[in-house]
């Protein structure tokens, strides 16, 4: 249908477009999850955290500079979210901790599946024994495995400081985590 | 004689984060030093069995609210209208509307847009769609489609629309004038197959359009209430 001298204008730029953007953050679910998880000490309550914090990146997206990290973004986003909410249960005297028994990461089958709830229950214990500054800074850099410099950034924090967190995270988790 | 390293630079260098000849030292002296190397390699074992412990989420299906959330949950507006900022779009797009030229227009005889006195008019469907159809009530998958309504600065009322036909789906946006609605930007959208869950991702405005509808908005989109209010009073 394109006549000669009227051009269809072509769409441009699809890399940021829309629909790219959602295929990365669906992409992105599992590392969220697993951070929403340690956050909040349960999966059950970290995937409220990840819907919590897709549906506000979403809203807000156009807070996200293009050419920056989604992923960093998003997690800045869960962290916000997580510190908002917590402040609101507090108020309304809830707090969640548990690691419930139908836990979606823990459906595997037998022995493993008993393993997992187990070392996912310690795990997640020992780490809401710690504050959330040092438990945010050591989940991000030991479990998500980023660079101290993306990790003082999501927590808008200098890197010495964050430093400092995560040694202090360490030598806590050593006193709480049973020994090998 | 240097002292001990903390267990801050002990942390550091588990995680790799000393400069190289500090952490060739550290490496050296854990050599040496039994009981250093012991606080070390007790702090790998934890790292290793935090994410043991989380490794069962990495694998498993993220649950189905998750991806939905992910694939539809609504997009800033903000976002949508500001993000094509790339100048080669933005100013053809901003100066041709400023001229109140068309681009990109390709007539079809007895089609839904149709050319007079130099100005491409919606017409049949389209016509109607644009004159009825509120975006607030979604859309019953047939017709043409209407996206987002606003007001320019020459105080018109605008719409954004796609139409499919034969050669594909096409997306543009119409100013209303006392001519009826006038296309100010048709253009091809390249992802128009998309289908299912992704609908609604696929079915978001081209770049182009985003260009257009940002450089002669005035003000905010229209929300459900304004959208209804000016199709009752029947457009300016």
């Amino acid at each position: 249908m394109e006549e000669p001298g009227l051009p269809v204008v072509k769409d441009v730029d699809m890399e940021w477009s829309a629909e790219n953007i959602r295929a990365q953050m669906v992409q992105l679910l599992p590392r969220l999850r697993r951070f929403a998880a340690g956050l909040t000490g349960s999966v059950a309550d970290g995937d409220d955290l990840v819907q919590d914090t897709i549906e506000r990146a979403l809203k807000n997206l156009h807070q996200w500079e293009p050419g920056t990290r989604l992923d960093n973004w998003m997690f800045r986003i869960a962290k916000n979210r997580f510190i908002d909410t917590r402040r609101s249960h507090k108020r309304s005297g809830v707090v969640a901790m548990e690691v419930p028994e139908d836990a979606p990461s823990v459906r595997a089958d037998g022995v493993r599946a008993a393993e997992a709830r187990l070392m996912l229950a310690d795990v997640a214990g020992a780490l809401q024994k710690l504050p959330l500054e040092q438990r945010e800074a050591l989940l991000l850099v030991a479990v998500e495995g980023l660079s101290y410099r993306d990790a003082a950034d999501i927590l808008s924090v200098p890197i010495g400081t964050l430093t400092s967190r995560i040694a202090r995270a360490r030598e806590a988790l050593a006193q709480f985590a049973p020994q090998d | 004689m240097e002292s001990d390293p903390t267990h801050e630079t002990l942390s550091a260098f588990i995680d790799g984060e000393l400069p190289p000849k500090e952490m060739e030292r550290i490496a050296s002296l854990l050599a040496a030093r039994p009981d250093l190397d012991a606080w070390v390699r007790r702090q790998e074992s934890l790292r290793l069995g935090m994410k043991g412990a989380f490794a069962d989420l990495m694998t498993a299906p993220a649950p189905d609210r998750l991806v939905r959330a992910a694939q539809s949950a609504p997009i800033s507006w903000r976002w949508r209208l500001r993000r094509f900022a790339a100048p080669r779009v933005l100013a053809p797009a901003g100066a041709m509307l400023a001229l109140g030229l068309v681009i990109g227009i390709a007539l079809q005889p007895g089609g839904e847009i149709v050319s007079r006195d130099g100005r491409a008019l919606a017409r049949g469907a389209l016509a109607t769609a644009l004159n009825e159809r509120l975006a607030s009530e979604g859309y019953a998958g047939e017709g043409p489609r209407i996206g987002i309504s606003f007001k320019n600065r020459d105080g018109h009322d605008c719409r954004t629309f796609e139409i499919g036909g034969e050669t594909g789906a096409q997306s543009g946006l119409a100013c209303h004038s006392d001519k009826g609605w006038s296309i100010a930007l048709l253009t091809a959208r390249p992802n128009a197959q998309a289908s299912g869950a992704y609908r609604m991702a696929g079915s978001e405005m081209p770049d182009v359009i985003r260009a257009a509808v940002s450089a002669s908005i005035a003000g905010e989109p229209f929300d459900a209430a304004d959208e209804k209010a000016a199709r009752d009073r029947g457009w300016n």
